[in-house]
C-alpha cells in the first residue's frame, strides 16, 4: 500500500464522516462546521490531484468566503435550531424514498465505474497547475467565459442588494 | 484557440451579448443620476428599445456566415441558428420590459430592467455555446437573473416563495447537470461539442458511462424546458412571479432550453455515429412528450385561476415542442440531414417563435386583468367581452391561437410539428398530440366563455387600459395575425436557421 | 496511485449524500448546503478527471464552478432572508402560500 493510498483513505474517511455529520446535525451552524471540515479535506485532496491553485481558492473562496457568508445568514436570522417538527403526513413516505433514490444513485455509481474507470490510468505526463498556468489559460482560450462570470457575479450583487435592502 | 493570435474581428461574433450587456450597465447606471424625468416609464422604454437597437446592430454588424464559424477558443459557434434564438429572447425581453412599465406590483427601478436585460444576454449564449463550460455558465447566468425576477415582488409573500421555490430546484437541477457535466469531461477529456462527440464514439469508450451521463445532463435540460417529471416547479413559479417576468420565463427561458438542448444533442451526442447514449435520448424524447402534454393539460383543465391555468397550458406547450424534437432525433439517427431534420429543427424554432408572442400576449392580459379586477380567476374574466371589447377579442385571438385552432399561426405551427412527425411514421405521437389540442380546447375556451357569455356586476364600469401594455397587446396579436397571414418567409427564416445548425453533421 | 478511481468513487459518494440530504432535510438553509455538498463533489470529479487526462482544462470548468456557487450562495441567502423575514422560519414546508 503506498503512502498516498494511505492519506488518501485517511482523508476520504473524514470527508464522508463530516457529510455525515452535516446531513445529522440538528443545528445549522453545526452543520455549517461539518460542510468547511467537508471542503478542507477536499482541498487537500486538490494537492494530491495536483492542482495546487484549485486548493488554495477552495480555502479561501469555499470554506472563506462562502462559508462565512452561510455561518453569517445563519446567525443573522437566528435559524441555528433546526425544529424537528413530525414530517407532514403527506411526506412520510419522501424520507425513505430519497434514502432508496440516494443508495440506488450511489450503487449505479460506484458498479460504473469500479467496472469500467480502473482500467484508465493517469497520464503519465505532470501538468503545471499554478496562477501562471490557470491566469494563462483564462486570458487566453477561456476569456468568453471568464467575462461571463464577471456579469454574472454582477447579477449576483445586484439581486442580493435588491431584495435585502431596506424600504 | 487563440491567445497568441487574438483577433479582435471575433468578438463581432458576440455583438448581440457585448451590446445587452452596455445596454444593462447603462440602465443601471441611469438610476445614479435621481432625474425625476427617469420614471420607470422611460427606464422600461429605453430598455426596451436599446435591446431592439442592438439586435438592429448586431444584424448590420455581424451577420452569421453561411457556415456557421467556431470562434473564441471554441466556446462559441456564430452561426443563423443562434441568430434566430436571439432574436426571439431579445423581443421576448423588450415585451417583458414593456409590460413592467404598469406592472404596479413591481417597484421596478434600474435594477429590474438591467435583470431582465441581463437575463436575455444569457440566453442569447445560451443558444450559440458550442462548450459544456460555456453551456453551464450562460445557463447559470440566465438562470441566476430570473431567480431574482421571479423573486422580486420580496414585499409579496407569494412572490418571494416563488423565487425561493425556483432557486431551490434550479440549483439543484443545475448541480445535477454539472456532475453529468464532469463525467462527460471525464469519458472524453474535452469541452468542446464535437471533440466531445468524437471521443464518446470511440469503440473503447464506456458506454454504459456515457447513458448515465447524459440522463444527468437532460435533468438540467429538462427542469429548463419544464418536461416531465422535471415541471413540478413550474406552476408554482409562473404562479408566484410578477406576470411580466411569468411571460419572460414562459417562454423565453423555455425556448433557450430548448434551443441550447437541441445544439448540444445533436453535435455532442450526434445520432449519426450512434452510441448508447444517444439511442438513450433519441428513445426517451417520445415517451416525455407524450406525458408532458398529458400532464399539463389534464391539470390545466381542473384550475380556477386562468395564470395556473395558463401555467399547466405552457407545460403542455413544451409537450408539442418535444414533438418536433423527436421528430428531429428520429429524422437524425436516420441520416436525413439534409430533408427531414432540418424541417423538424425549423418546426421547433417556428413554435418556439409564434408561442413566444402568444403566451407573452396572454399574460400581458391576464396580469392587466388581475389589476384592474383584483384577482386571476375565472369569475374575473366575467363579461370583459362588454368592459373592454378590444381586450376580449386580443385575448380570443391569443388563446385560439394557443389551442391551434385554424388558420391562426399555433394551428400553422402545430401542423409543421405534426408535418414532420408523420415524416418519420410516429403516427401515434401525432395522434397524441391532437387528443391533447381537443383536451385544450376546454380549458381555452372556458376563458373565452367567461368573457363573452357570463354576466358580471361590474360590467358597467369602465375598464382604462395602460397605454404601453395596450401597446403590447396590440403588438402580440397583430403578430399572430401577421404570421398567420404571411407565414412563408418566417418559416423560410427559420428552415435557413435549422440548416445552419446541421451542416456540422457532415 | 496510477488511477484515479479512488477519487471518482469519493466524489460519487459525496454526491449521492448530497442528494439524499437535499431529500430529507425540510430547511431551506439545509437544503441550500446540501447541492454545496454536490457541487463541490462534482468539482472533485473535475479535478480528478484533469488528473487523469493531463490536462488543466477540468481544473479550469472547476475555476468557473466555484464563481458560480458564489453568486449562487449570495442569491440563495438574499432570497432566503426576504421568505424568512416575511415568514419567521426558513422551513420549506412553511411555504404552502402556493399549492404544490
Amino acid at each position: 500500500m503506498t503512502s498516498e493510498l494511505i492519506v488518501f483513505i485517511v482523508l476520504a474517511i473524514i470527508s464522508v464522516l463530516a457529510a455525515v455529520g452535516l446531513l445529522s446535525s440538528r443545528n445549522a451552524v453545526y452543520a455549517a462546521l461539518f460542510l468547511i471540515l467537508n471542503f478542507a479535506t477536499v482541498a487537500v485532496l486538490y494537492l494530491m490531484l495536483n492542482a495546487p491553485f484549485l486548493a488554495i481558492i477552495q480555502i479561501s473562496v469555499y470554506a472563506g468566503a462562502i462559508m462565512v457568508l452561510f455561518l453569517f445568514v445563519i446567525m443573522l436570522l437566528g435559524a441555528e435550531r433546526l425544529n424537528q417538527a413530525a414530517p407532514q403526513p403527506g411526506l412520510r413516505w419522501q424520507r425513505p424514498l430519497a434514502i432508496g433514490l440516494g443508495a440506488l444513485l450511489l450503487i449505479q455509481a460506484a458498479y460504473v465505474f469500479i467496472t469500467r474507470f480502473n482500467s484508465t490510468t493517469v497520464a503519465p505526463n505532470l501538468i503545471q497547475a499554478g496562477p501562471m498556468e490557470i491566469g494563462l489559460k483564462l486570458f487566453g482560450p477561456y476569456l468568453l467565459p471568464f467575462e461571463v462570470t464577471s456579469i454574472l457575479l454582477l447579477v449576483a450583487i445586484i439581486g442580493a442588494v435588491v431584495l435585502t435592502r431596506e424600504k | 484557440m487563440f491567445g497568441t493570435q487574438f483577433n479582435p474581428s471575433d468578438l463581432l461574433a458576440v455583438a448581440p451579448e457585448i451590446g445587452l450587456t452596455f445596454w444593462a450597465f447603462f440602465i443601471l447606471s441611469l438610476d445614479f443620476l435621481k432625474l425625476p424625468q427617469l420614471n420607470r416609464r422611460v427606464l422600461g422604454m429605453l430598455s426596451a428599445i436599446g435591446v431592439l437597437v442592438v439586435m438592429v446592430l448586431a444584424t448590420v454588424l455581424a451577420p452569421p456566415a453561411d457556415k456557421g464559424a467556431v470562434l473564441l477558443g471554441g466556446m462559441i459557434r456564430h452561426d443563423l441558428y443562434a441568430y434566430v434564438f436571439d432574436a426571439v429572447f431579445i423581443v421576448a425581453g423588450a415585451l417583458t420590459c414593456l409590460l413592467s412599465i404598469d406592472f404596479k406590483p413591481v417597484r421596478a427601478g434600474g435594477e429590474f430592467f438591467a435583470l431582465v436585460i441581463l437575463a436575455t444576454m444569457g440566453m442569447c449564449l445560451m443558444a450559440s455555446a458550442n462548450d459544456i463550460i460555456l453551456l453551464f455558465l450562460a445557463t447559470e447566468t440566465s438562470s441566476m437573473a430570473l431567480y431574482l425576477l421571479a423573486g422580486f415582488m420580496r414585499d409579496t409573500p407569494r412572490s418571494a416563495e416563488a423565487g425561493m421555490k425556483y432557486f431551490i430546484f434550479g440549483a439543484v437541477s443545475s448541480t445535477i447537470m454539472l456532475y453529468g457535466l464532469s463525467l462527460v469531461y471525464g469519458l472524453s477529456g474535452q469541452t468542446g461539442y464535437e471533440k466531445i462527440a468524437a471521443a464518446l464514439t470511440a469503440p473503447e469508450s464506456p458506454h454504459m458511462v456515457g447513458v448515465f451521463a447524459l440522463l444527468l445532463v437532460m435533468i438540467g435540460f429538462a427542469f429548463k424546458t419544464t418536461a416531465v417529471p422535471f415541471h413540478f416547479w413550474a406552476p408554482d413559479v409562473y404562479d408566484g412571479a410578477p406576470t411580466p417576468v411569468t411571460g419572460f420565463i414562459s417562454t423565453a427561458s423555455k425556448a433557450a432550453g430548448f434551443a441550447i438542448m437541441i445544439r448540444f444533442l445533436l453535435y455532442a451526442f450526434s445520432p449519426l455515429a450512434p452510441t448508447p447514449a444517444t439511442q438513450v435520448w433519441v428513445a426517451m424524447m417520445q415517451p416525455v412528450a407524450i406525458l408532458t402534454m398529458f400532464l399539463g393539460n389534464l391539470l390545466a383543465i381542473t384550475q380556477t385561476s386562468v395564470k395556473r391555468m395558463l401555467a399547466y397550458s405552457s407545460i403542455a406547450q413544451a409537450g408539442y415542442i418535444m414533438i418536433g424534437v423527436t421528430a428531429l432525433a428520429y429524422a437524425a439517427s436516420r441520416g436525413e440531414v439534409n430533408g427531414a431534420e432540418p424541417n423538424a429543427i425549423a418546426g421547433v424554432i417556428f413554435y418556439i417563435a409564434t408561442y413566444m408572442f402568444t403566451n407573452i400576449g396572454a399574460f400581458a392580459i391576464v396580469g392587466l386583468v388581475a389589476q384592474r379586477a383584483g384577482g386571476d380567476n375565472l369569475k374575473d374574466f366575467s363579461g370583459l367581452a362588454r368592459r373592454s371589447p378590444y381586450l376580449a377579442l386580443a385575448m380570443v385571438a391569443v388563446l385560439l391561437s394557443l389551442t391551434g385552432a385554424p388558420p391562426l399561426v399555433g394551428f400553422v405551427g402545430k401542423l409543421f410539428l405534426f408535418r414532420s412527425a408523420v415524416d418519420e411514421n410516429l403516427i401515434g405521437l401525432v395522434v397524441v398530440g391532437v387528443i391533447n389540442v381537443l383536451i385544450s380546447v376546454f380549458y381555452y375556451l372556458g376563458v373565452v366563455r367567461a368573457m363573452y357569455v357570463e354576466r358580471s356586476p361590474n360590467e358597467s364600469r369602465p375598464f382604462p387600459i395602460p397605454a404601453v401594455t395596450g401597446w403590447v397587446v396590440l403588438i402580440t396579436s397583430a403578430a399572430v395575425l401577421i404570421i398567420t397571414l404571411v407565414s412563408t418567409p418566417f418559416w423560410d427564416l427559420a428552415l435557413a436557421a435549422a440548416k445552419s445548425l446541421q451542416t456540422i453533421l457532415n | 496511485m496510477n488511477t484515479v478511481s479512488p477519487y471518482i468513487l469519493l466524489s460519487a459518494i459525496l454526491f449521492s449524500m448530497g442528494v439524499i440530504g437535499f431529500l430529507t432535510r425540510r430547511n431551506a438553509i439545509m437544503i441550500f448546503m446540501s447541492v454545496e455538498l454536490m457541487l463541490n463533489s462534482a468539482n472533485l470529479a473535475f479535478v480528478a478527471f484533469a488528473h487523469q487526462w493531463g490536462q488543466l482544462d477540468g481544473q479550469m470548468f472547476v475555476f468557473f464552478v466555484m464563481a458560480v456557487a458564489a453568486a449562487e450562495v449570495a442569491v440563495g441567502l438574499a432570497l432566503i432572508v426576504t421568505v424568512f423575514r416575511s415568514k419567521k422560519s426558513a422551513n420549506v414546508d412553511d411555504l404552502h402560500q402556493l399549492k404544490g
